[in-house]
C-alpha cells in the first residue's frame, strides 16, 4: 500500500477536520475512494503533530459501504495515531455496514468505536 | 396523359403499376378528401413507382406501392402545413438555395465516402454501388452471382455496416492501430453477435481505447444502446470503484432487493472492482438484472485485460493477499453474495461472475 504515491491535493476530500480542544474530530461528507482514505489518514497524522491532539473521532455515518480496504485503513490509522499519542474512536456504524463487515470476514479489532458523535464525545473524555 | 410518360420512359413494368392505380386511389383517398388532389398524388406516386420500380422486387410491388402513397401524402400535409404557418412571411428560407458553407461540408462529405469506400474489398464495392446506385434489384444480383436473393441482402448489409466503420475512421482520420480493430469494428456495426463472439470483442474493446471510444460512435449513430438493460461501469481508477458500487446499489434498488442487501452487493463491487484496478489497470463491470427459475436477482460481471490469476483456488483463500490488504477481497465478496465464480486466463485476464437473489 504505498502511501507515498502523488495525488492531486488541490481536489479538497469530501471530509473536514475540526479541532476542539484536545481533539480532532472528522466528518465524511460523501464517499471516499482508495486513494481519498489514504489521504485522509496521512492528513490526520500530521493534524496529530500540528494541533497536538490527544483524541481523535472519525464520524462514518455518511459512508454506506466500509468495505475491507476501508475497513483496514482505518484500522492502520488507529495504530498510528496511537502511536502518535493520540487516541481514535470511529462513530455513526451503520447497522448494514456492520453486518457486511462481519460477513465479508473483517475480523481485526476496528479500534474504539461508538454509537454516535455524543458517545464518542465521552468515550474522549472532553 | 400520365400512362404516355410511363411509356415513353420506363416500359418495365407499365402494365403492373398501372393495375395499381385503383389501390393507390383508395389509399389516398381514405386521407385527402379532394378528388382532383386525390388525382394529383396518384400520379406522383405513380411516377415515383416508375422511377423506383425496377429496384424492387415484383411481389412486393403492392406493398412498396401502398407505402409509398402513404408518403406522398404524408409530403403533402407536411407541404401544406408549412405554407399556412409561414403565409405571413415574404420569403421562405427552405426554397433559397444552400449557403456555400453547406456546399462545401456537401463536398467534402462526398469525399469523405468516397475514400471510405475505397477501403472495402472491391467485391463489397461493387456490390454496393450496383444496388445502391444503379439500382439493381437483389434478384438480378443474385441471379448474375449464382445466389440468392437472400444472401445477395445479407452480404449488403454487411457492406453497409462496414461502409460505416469505414466512414468513421476516414472522418475522424483514424488509423486502427492494430489488425484486430477492422474486424472488431465491423462486427459491432452489423451487430453480428455470433461474429462478436468469435471476435472476443468486449476482450478487445477493454484493451483498446480507440476503439471503445470509436463504439460508443457506432452506437450512437445506429442510436441503440450496446445492450438492454445492463449498466456497464468502465474501472480503472480508483474512483471508479465508488462509482461501480453506486451503480450496484442502484440496480439492486430498482430490483426491490433491502437496503441491507444492497450494502452487501455493493461492498462485493467494491471489492472486486478494488482488484480491477490493484492488478489489471483496466476494465469494466457491467451489472444486470436477471430472472431465473422464476427469481429475480442481480448479476454482476467484471471482467479485465490483466495478468489473470495463475491459482484461482489459492486467491479465493481467506487471508492470502499479494499487496498489503487482508486478503479478503475476493473471498469476502463470494461470502456476500449467492453466487460465485472465476475465471481467469494467466496474461490475458480474469473475470468474475456474481449474483445475489431476492427472497
Amino acid at each position: 500500500m504505498p502511501t507515498d504515491v502523488p495525488t492531486a491535493p488541490h481536489v479538497p476530500l469530501p471530509a473536514s477536520i475540526l479541532s476542539q480542544g484536545p481533539n480532532l474530530i472528522v466528518s465524511i461528507h460523501a464517499a471516499l475512494d482508495d486513494q481519498q482514505l489514504e489521504r485522509l489518514q496521512r492528513d490526520l497524522l500530521e493534524r496529530v503533530g500540528r494541533d497536538r491532539s490527544r483524541g481523535i473521532l472519525i464520524d462514518v455515518a455518511a459512508l454506506d459501504v466500509l468495505d475491507s480496504f476501508a475497513a483496514r485503513t482505518l484500522a492502520d490509522l488507529a495504530y498510528m495515531a496511537q502511536l502518535r499519542g493520540a487516541r481514535t474512536v470511529i462513530v455513526g456504524i451503520a447497522p448494514d455496514v456492520a453486518m457486511t463487515l462481519v460477513r465479508l470476514g473483517v475480523r481485526i479489532p476496528l479500534t474504539q468505536t461508538a454509537l454516535d458523535l455524543e458517545e464518542g464525545l465521552e468515550w474522549l473524555g472532553t | 396523359m400520365a400512362s404516355e410518360a410511363l411509356r415513353g420512359d420506363q416500359p418495365y413494368d407499365e402494365r403492373v403499376v398501372v393495375e395499381l392505380v385503383p389501390v393507390l386511389r383508395r389509399v389516398v383517398g381514405a386521407r385527402i378528401k379532394d378528388p382532383h388532389t386525390v388525382e394529383d398524388l396518384v400520379q406522383e406516386t405513380l411516377a415515383r413507382l416508375m422511377s423506383s420500380s425496377r429496384r424492387v422486387d415484383p411481389d412486393k410491388l403492392h406493398h412498396y406501392a401502398a407505402v409509398t402513397a402513404r408518403n406522398v401524402v404524408a409530403t403533402y400535409a407536411e407541404r401544406n402545413d408549412r405554407a399556412r404557418n409561414r403565409s405571413h412571411l415574404l420569403a421562405d428560407p427552405v426554397d433559397v438555395a444552400p449557403p456555400p458553407t453547406e456546399q462545401l461540408l456537401l463536398q467534402e462529405d462526398r469525399e469523405f465516402v468516397a475514400a471510405a469506400l475505397g477501403q472495402l474489398s472491391a467485391e463489397d464495392r461493387d456490390l454496393l454501388v450496383a444496388h445502391e446506385v444503379h439500382g439493381q434489384d437483389t434478384s438480378t444480383m443474385a441471379a448474375e452471382v449464382g445466389s440468392t436473393p437472400g444472401a445477395v441482402a445479407a452480404r449488403l448489409s454487411r457492406a453497409r455496416a462496414s461502409l460505416r466503420v469505414e466512414y468513421l475512421l476516414v472522418v475522424e482520420a483514424i488509423d486502427p492501430p492494430s489488425d484486430r480493430c477492422r474486424p472488431v469494428l465491423r462486427a459491432l456495426s452489423s451487430s453480428d453477435r455470433r461474429r462478436q463472439r468469435e471476435l472476443d470483442v468486449n476482450g478487445h474493446l477493454l484493451e483498446c481505447e480507440t476503439c471503445s471510444q470509436l463504439a460508443d460512435r457506432l452506437f450512437e449513430r445506429r442510436g441503440q444502446p450496446a445492450e438492454d438493460g445492463v449498466v456497464r461501469v468502465p474501472v480503472s481508477r480508483d474512483a471508479d470503484v465508488v462509482t461501480a458500487r453506486q451503480q450496484g446499489r442502484e440496480v439492486a434498488a430498482s430490483a426491490g432487493f433491502s437496503t441491507s442487501a444492497q450494502t452487501l452487493i455493493a461492498t462485493a463491487i467494491s471489492e472486486i472492482s478494488r482488484n480491477i484496478v490493484k492488478f489489471a489497470e483496466r476494465g469494466e463491470v457491467a451489472i444486470s438484472l436477471v430472472t431465473e427459475d422464476g427469481r429475480r436477482g442481480v448479476r454482476v460481471v467484471a471482467r479485465d485485460v490483466g495478468p489473470g490469476i495463475a491459482d484461482p483456488d489459492v486467491a479465493l483463500r481467506d487471508g492470502y493477499s499479494t499487496y498489503h490488504g487482508l486478503g479478503l477481497g475476493l473471498p469476502g465478496a463470494k461470502r456476500l453474495m449467492d453466487r460465485f465464480h472465476l475465471s481467469s486466463v494467466p496474461g490475458e485476464g480474469t473475470t468474475v461472475t456474481m449474483e445475489k437473489w431476492l427472497r
